[in-house]
Order: C-alpha cells, then structure tokens, then sequence
C-alpha cells in the first residue's frame, strides 16, 4: 500500500473542482477521481466530501444534474460552473505560488543566507 | 448573494425533493464503495459495514450538507418561528394588547402616508416631470400675489427663452356639452397648440391642435378625454371626424387621449383650442391675466431654474422699456416667477400634511415606546428561563435571534391588521373630503402602499427587538439564576428604563394633544369669522350660457326673465345674480383707478375684486348697506354709469370723507369722462376667498350689464332651507332654454364649510390621534405600575405585616405615578412649545404658547393617567401581608 498524505485544510475544495474540470462526475466518481489522479496520494475523507459538494453547489461553482451512472442506477452528476472554472484557475495559481515559496525557502541553504 | 438568495428560496420550495435526493446520493455513494470493496475480495456484510463506517454517521454528514447549502436556517428560523407563536399565544392579554397597538399606529401612518405619497412624493404621470414648471405674473405690492399669464406673455415668450424648448398655456372652464336636449356640463380645458408636447404626453389617437386652429373663428375642434370618449362614444376607434356640441356649436373631434393622461387634479372631460383674437395679444393686454390662464413650460435638460429665471427677467425687463404702464407696472413689484409645477400645484396643502405626518409620527413612537415596555416588562418575566437556555448552552446570537423572530412576527401580525385599518383610514379621509386636496384623486390603497406597510412593520420588529436582545444579553447568568422567582434582582437599570418609557410617552402625548388642541382652537375662531353677509338661507347655483346663441343682448334678457321668475316664486325673498359669488373658489382682482387720486411715489396701483351684480344681488345675500343705496336692476339698463364699492375701497381711498359720488374707472387708467362709474353706495366688506382672509382687499360692485361674462351666479334668499328651493330653481332655468342646465348648485352655507376642509380634517385627525396617544399612554402606565405592584407583593406583604396602612401603600404607588406624569408633562410642555412654534404657519389667530390649551391638555393628561394607575394601587393596598408571604 502507498503512504497517503493528510488533505491541508482548504484543499478539498480545490481538487472537487479539479476533479469535475475534467469530466461530469457522480460523487463516488469524485472520490476514485482524487484518487487516482493523485497517484492514490491523496485519501479524502468521505464524511466531508458530500458536505463539500454541497457547498461548492450553493456558491454556484458546481452544477447538479440527475443522470445515468456506468452501472444504469440514478445518480447526481456534478459538472464545473463558468464561476467554477474561474475559481479554480485563481486557487490552482494561488496554490502553485504558495507551493513554490514553501519549496524555495525549504531548500534554503546555508551559504545562501 | 442575489444567487445565493434564490437558490435558498428554492430549496424552501423544493424542502422534501432536496432531502430525498441527498438521501439517495449517500445510498448510491455506499452501494458503489461496497460493490468496490467486494471486488478487493471482500465479504458483501463486511464491505456494507466498512463503506458505511468510512462514511460517517448518516446523521452528522447530512446535517452537515443541509448546513452547507443553507437550509439548516431555515429549519432554525421554523422552529423559532413556532416557538414565538406559542409564547405570543400563551399570554393572550399582551399579544391582543400588542396587535391592537400596532394596527392603529400603523395603520394611521399607512394612512397619512397614502396622503403624503399621492400628494407630495409620487411625481406627476408625465415623461421627466421635474423639468415641468409654472410661471405667473406677480404684483405684490398692488396687493395680487399671483395673476397668471397672459395671452401677450405667451405670445413674446414662446420660441424667445433658450432655456424653454416648450412653453404653453392653459385655463380651466365648463362648457355645454352634448345635443339639444341632452346638455351636460362637463369639466374643460383650453390649451394652447404646444400644451401636450410640453406635459410629454399627447393624443393616444389623432393629433394635437395646430396654430390655425388658436383664433377665434376657426377653434372648431376638440380632443376628448378617455373616458369622455367611451361614456360619449363608447370608444368608438373611428370616432375622428365626428362632431360634438360645445355650447350647441358642432366642433369635430380630432385626437383622443390616452386613459393615464391626467393633468394635475383637472378633471376636464374635453379639451379646446384657448383661442384669442390676434388684438388680445397686443403689449396693451400683457398685464391682463387676471389669473385665468396660466402657463407651463418645461426647462431645457441641463438649464437650472436660476437661468431659466434670469433670462425670463431679462426679456421683461426689455419689454418693458417701451411699455407705457410701465411705471406704474414697476411700481407694482411686477415680476414673473418661474415654480417647480408639481410644488407650486400642492404648496397650500404641504404645511399640513407635513404636519399630520409628524403626528401621526408620533403616535407611532408612543405605540413603540409602549411596545418596548410591554416587552421589557414579559422579557424580565422570562429571566430565569432564558438563563436556564444560556447555561445550558444556548449562544448569543441564538437569543437575539429568538428575540428578533419573536418581535418581527408580533409586527408583521400587526401591520397585516395595520393594512386593514389604513384601508379603512383612506376610506375615511375620502369621507372627509380628502379627494378634492391637490391631486388627492390619486390617494388610493395599493400594492405598493401595502408594500410600503409591511417594510415598515418589519423595521419596526428588528428596532423592537434591539432594547430587548440587549435586555436579555446584558444580566449576568448567576445572578439570574440565584435571585428568587419574583425577580426582585430586575435592578434599577430595569426600572429606570422602564419608567423612563413612560415620561417619554407622557410627553409625546401631550405634545400631540397640545397641537390637536391648537388645532381645533383655531378652527373654532375660523368658524366665528363673520364672511360679512348672512350665509344662511342662500341658495346660488352657477349658469353657463353659450356665446353662439346668447349675445350679450340676450344675456341681460336671459338675466331680467330669470330673476323676475324667481322672485315671484313662492318663499323667495329676493333674487340677484352676481359674476362670481364668494367662495366659490374662483378669485382673481383688477385693478380700478379712482377720479383724482393720486398715487403716492413708491405706492402702487391696488387690485381689487370687481363683480358685476344685477337684481337684488346684495339683499339676496345679506350685505349691509354703509352708506347711499345698493345696485338694482334697472342700473343696468340705465345710461349713466354707476357702482357700489365696499368699506375697504372706501376707507382706503377717501379716509376722511365720503365715497358717495365720487368717480372711477374700470381698470388701471383713468378713461373718457363718459365711461367713469359714479359712487351711489357703500356696502360692508365681505370674505371674498376664504375665511381666513385676512387683509381688506376692497371690492367694486358694476352693473351687470358691464361686467358680462362666460357664466354668473344666481342666488336666492329663501324663507325655506335653501336646498329645498333647488328643483324649483333648475325648473325656472328650464322654462327660459331647457338646454340650459344649473350647476354648482349649494347654500352660501356649504360653500362656507367647504371652504373650510383644509383646516377641519386636520384637527378631526390630529384629535383622533391623541385620543389614541392617551390610550397606549393609559395602558403604558397601567402596565408598567401593575408590574411594579406585582414585582413588589413580598416587599408590601412584609410592609403590612410590619404595621403599614394600605392607604400608605395606596400613597406611594400613586405617588411615584404623580412623579411620572409631572416629569413626563413638562417634558411635554417643552415640545408642545416647540411643535406649537413649527404649526405657526397654519394656525389662525392663535398663539403657538396658549395657556388654556396647555393647560387643558395638562388637565386630561393627569385624569388619564391617574385613572390608569387608580387600580394596580389599589390592588396593592389589597395585598394580604399572609399570602404574598407564604407564595412559593
């Protein structure tokens, strides 16, 4: 089994919207989805996926649609809004900068000071 | 937010829908992670359990998605909203108090509102009506605050004033409409060709009146009115081209108007060219007004009503350089005045509705007040149990909450009942004749008065519930719970809110019934103003006669047959006619220019009423004679020229001496020697315009047969109640030209009451709502005391079974109430004062200080508030000291 890594705070959000960029997908979907796109790195926890998928609804950065899953049974398929796709570019460079300045002042060396 | 908003409205809308479908969501989440973990190799038992445990409690995540999307507030906002009602329906007492308080205030504000926005705020029903003005001629030294416009004026000015891309001119009258036999009279109004493009509003069908059609021989068109168009012609489309009489001359009807148009309070049914013969539009005639017709214009975008008066003041004054009145016009303080037209049109009536409005204010912040102190006093009721929640862990915001839902669902309960009875009010402002106030046809109960109602009731609820919320917040949990059920621990914070409450009612009270009592004081003295005839056993009546058919020639006949029928008609004293009668709400003044008098340097030419009477006009209204004799008939017929002027013109030209014989003209230069009118008598100066007239205008009384007009007046002195002589007076018409009809028919009497409904509704409603301020004031103070009584029982229990007499028990609530109204009365003196000084301008003959006034308004308020407080201390002295011991 691969090391999963804890989900920082503020980051679920953020892969929801990744993850429906891609492809309409039902809430499972979404979980397998992280999943797998994370290199089974990223365990989300369920309890707060569906509360998650609620609130990115509300705010209107998600849509829900009724439709047919791979397996013929009824479920809610949730695509990316145009607010959606916005929020999602301004997270992602936001993220990226973070990253980036995290990952430059770790590899701060000594002779760089 | 608006998103937001909408997307919680829907799911109130679709409540069950969302939960089955956040339902069948979970079941598909856990059905799919099953069927994956039993593909692992897992047993179907075990991989149920385990998609079900790695999930979480179905409970939690649903309650946390409900959160998520908003709805959990609602559910709150319901479960608040049941717990409200059931507090609000277990003290049946309070909350019927409560209502009863809120329907009255707020439906007596929705009322004066209703007036307010007709009136005063909703802009008049054309196309950017702020730039619509009005523009009069004005004499004020002469004694004539306003003349209109006249014909000449319109002439010069239009097309010759950048800041005027449209100017035009109007007057109102009534003509004979219809076919012999069937003659009405309807409302009309003559209007210059440019009058419709000037409002922004024009014929919905057909066209508007051209140039050619404004002189006197080739008028013979009509616009009608909507609804004139389908009573008359039953909205005929093709009704272009047909004809209607107009004082029985056929006129063809070009245009027809669309239902909204409405101009001003005008109530004209047909609309005819004001058409004028080239010679009255000479510079000779530019000071002729005589407030007749009246000019509007609409200002350039972007001018101001400052240039717009600046370039008008330069064009007068370059017109008058070679006018030969123009000293005398100078000298007068001539100016034409340019006034926002929705202002000018409601400028009398604004002082008063202003001051209902701040009335009716008041009666709202006393219904508030008392509100506030009901609450407070049922809020500390509920100490105990509200620190029981907060211990038990119920936030702050959820205590505010509970009390904003509770106060804002008593309100709105209240303003729906408000609704009805502002629905009623308007009713009642109808009755009282609130549809003949400037524009006052537009007072109407709708949707968005209804709208306006139920805002207000809300705001009111959140501004209720903040003295409360903070009530509740503010005790320390503790002390709360320690102190005893009776809540002696209410502290003096509690108390001094509370009684604070109530001088502040006093006051506000006594305010409004100060101002009531004003009121009514100058109404009364109004009302014993002597309009200097005999008002009672009058009847007059107005009668129109087509120029087509009645020459001048005819018209003194029609005038000598009508008066010598009347006459003779069995209970009528004496008959006379008259061009315009007093108070018959037309006034407009001339001027007459006296034989010999000299003007003094900087005195003006005065205006004055001129009228032109016939028969026994001035025994027939009840007029004194002074000196030498009053007009007749046969002064009309007669070839040398005579008149009667009243007290005022006389004392103010021959101070000294007589009036009797000397000389004057007809107008503002002395003429030929065989047109000058000879003074044969003097009569009592009578009201003109109104009772509260006040400055002695003077007044020229011509024959008849010089002052003929579009119509006059007939009145009759009658031994019977005048209104009874009616038919018989509309018969007597008939008999000379059944296409005549009489109009306007009314007692001198009626008209005199008419006259006064500006001033009569106000003081019934300003007395109406102090009767009601001294209720909720008897109830504020009568709830307060009681609670005081019943806070106290252990303290007057102990007192007694000490030795008190409950007379001294009786003492000292009765005490403390005395201390409440004489601080709340004084406060109230200082803002009777005040709103006395601010109603100045509509009071009539009475000091904004009067001391009777106070004085009464002191008395009633202490009887109120005594009797409300006689029973909670009387209850106390009846509490036996053994049961207020041993309760609980």
């Amino acid at each position: 089994m691969t090391k999963t890594a804890e989900l920082l705070p503020g980051t679920l959000d953020m892969l929801i919207l990744k993850a429906v960029s891609l492809k309409p997908l039902h809430g499972y979907g979404v979980l397998v989805r992280i999943r797998q796109i994370s290199g089974d790195a990223l365990e989300i926890p369920q309890g707060s996926l569906y509360p998650a998928l609620y609130r990115l609804e509300h705010h209107d950065l998600i849509a829900a649609e009724w439709g047919q899953s791979e397996n013929n049974r009824r479920a809610k398929y949730y695509t990316l809004t145009a607010a959606g796709r916005r929020r999602l570019r301004d997270e992602t460079a936001g993220w990226n900068r973070l990253a980036n300045a995290i990952a430059a002042a770790l590899n701060t060396t000594s002779e760089e000071v | 937010m608006f998103k937001r908003l909408r997307s919680f409205f829907r799911v109130l809308a679709r409540r069950r829908e969302f939960e089955e479908g956040m339902s069948e969501e979970l079941r598909f989440h856990i059905e799919q992670y099953t069927d994956e973990l039993m593909r692992t190799g897992m047993s179907p038992e075990k991989a149920s359990r385990l998609a079900q445990q790695e999930l979480g409690s179905l409970t939690n995540v649903k309650g946390d998605c409900r959160e998520a999307f908003g709805v959990h507030l609602f559910d709150e906002f319901r479960r608040e909203l049941r717990y409200a009602a059931r507090l609000l329906r277990k003290t049946p007492g309070f909350t019927a108090t409560a209502l009863l308080t809120l329907a009255v205030c707020l439906g007596a504000n929705l009322t004066i509102f209703a007036v307010i926005d007709s009136v005063l705020l909703r802009p008049l029903p054309f196309p950017e009506p702020g730039r619509l003005v009005t523009i009069f001629n004005t004499y004020p030294k002469a004694g004539v605050d306003r003349d209109g416009s006249s014909l000449t004026n319109y002439y010069e000015r239009r097309g010759h004033l950048p800041a005027f891309p449209s100017l035009s001119i109007y007057s109102y009258g009534t003509e004979i409409i219809g076919e012999p036999g069937s003659t009405e009279r309807q409302p009309t109004m003559r209007i210059s060709p440019d009058f419709f493009s000037t409002l922004g509003l024009g014929p919905a069908i057909g066209r508007t009146f051209t140039d050619e059609e404004t002189t006197s021989d080739t008028d013979h068109v009509a616009i009608l009115s909507d609804t004139f168009w389908r009573q008359q012609f039953n909205a005929d489309p093709n009704v272009l081209g047909k004809q209607i009489r107009v004082n029985s001359v056929p006129r063809t009807v070009i245009g027809v108007l669309p239902p909204a148009f409405r101009f001003l309070s005008s109530d004209a049914r047909v609309f005819l060219p004001l058409a004028s013969r080239p010679e009255d539009r000479t510079p000779r005639d530019r000071h002729s007004g005589g407030n007749v017709i009246q000019m509007i214009a609409r200002i350039r975008p972007g001018a101001t009503l400052e240039q717009a008066q600046s370039q008008l003041d330069a064009q007068n004054a370059a017109l008058e350089v070679d006018d030969p009145q123009a000293k005398m016009i100078a000298d007068a303080g001539f100016r034409s005045l340019i006034v926002p037209l929705h202002a000018d049109h409601v400028a009398a009536i604004r002082p008063t509705l202003l001051l209902l409005e701040a009335g009716v204010l008041v009666l709202l912040l006393i219904g508030t007040v008392n509100l506030v102190n009901l609450l407070l006093i049922r809020a500390n009721a509920r100490v105990k149990e509200l620190a029981v929640r907060q211990a038990l862990g119920a936030g702050r915001g959820y205590i505010v909450r509970e009390t904003l839902v509770e106060t804002t669902l008593l309100t709105l309960a209240g303003g729906i009942l408000g609704l009805a009875v502002g629905a009623g009010g308007i009713h009642l402002l109808r009755v009282l004749g609130a549809d003949r106030l400037p524009l006052g046809s537009r007072i109407a109960f709708d949707a968005r008065l209804a709208l306006a109602g139920l805002v207000a009731a809300i705001v009111l609820g959140i501004v209720l519930a903040v003295p409360i919320a903070w009530f509740n917040l503010r005790r320390h949990l503790g002390n709360a719970l320690q102190s005893e059920s009776r809540g002696e621990t209410s502290g003096r914070a509690g108390q001094i809110l509370r009684h604070g409450f109530i001088v502040s009612q006093i006051a506000l009270a006594f305010v409004l019934l100060a101002g009531a009592g004003l009121l009514a004081l100058s109404l009364q003295r109004v009302m014993t103003v002597s309009p200097g005839f005999q008002s009672d056993h009058v009847l007059t009546g107005q009668i129109l006669l087509p120029w087509a058919n009645y020459p001048p020639e005819a018209r003194l006949k029609f005038v000598e047959s009508l008066l010598d029928k009347t006459s003779r008609k069995p209970g009528v004293q004496s008959a006379g006619v008259v061009d315009n009668v007093p108070f018959s709400g037309k006034t407009g003044k001339s001027a007459a220019t006296v034989r010999g008098y000299i003007v003094r340097p900087g005195e003006s030419v005065r205006g004055n009423y001129s009228y032109g009477v016939s028969g026994d006009y001035f025994r027939a209204m009840g007029f004194s004679l002074r000196a030498g004799r009053f007009l007749t008939a046969a002064d009309s017929l007669r070839s040398e020229r005579v008149c009667v002027v009243d007290e005022d013109f006389a004392r103010h030209y021959w101070p000294n001496g007589s009036a009797i014989g000397q000389q004057l003209w007809n107008g503002s230069e002395a003429g030929k020697d065989v047109d000058a009118f000879t003074i044969v008598g003097v009569v009592g100066g009578v009201k003109q315009a109104g009772l509260t007239e006040d400055a002695a205008q003077g007044a020229v009384y011509y024959p008849y047969a010089f002052r003929i007009g579009d119509s006059f007046f007939v009145a009759a002195r009658t031994s019977l109640p005048p209104e009874s002589f009616a038919l018989a007076l509309q018969k007597t018409v008939r008999q000379i030209d059944p296409n005549i009809p009489v109009s306007d028919l009314q007692s001198m009497d009626t008209r005199i009451t008419d006259s006064l409904v500006a001033r009569r509704s106000p003081a019934l409603l300003s007395g109406f709502f102090s009767g009601i301020a001294l209720l909720l004031t008897a109830i504020g103070t009568y709830g307060v005391l009681s609670y005081a009584v019943a806070q106290r029982r252990r303290e007057i229990g102990v007192r007694m079974a000490l030795g008190a007499q409950p007379r001294q028990i009786r003492l000292q609530f009765l005490s403390l109430s005395l201390r409440l109204l004489t601080a709340g009365t004084l406060l109230g003196l200082l803002g009777a004062w005040q709103a006395g000084r601010a109603m100045n301008t509509v009071l009539f003959h009475v000091q904004p200080l009067n001391l009777p006034i106070l004085a009464s308004a002191a008395c009633v308020m202490g009887v109120v508030c005594f009797a409300a407080c006689l029973l909670p201390s009387q209850r106390a002295a009846r509490v036996s000291p053994m049961e207020a011991l041993t309760e609980q």
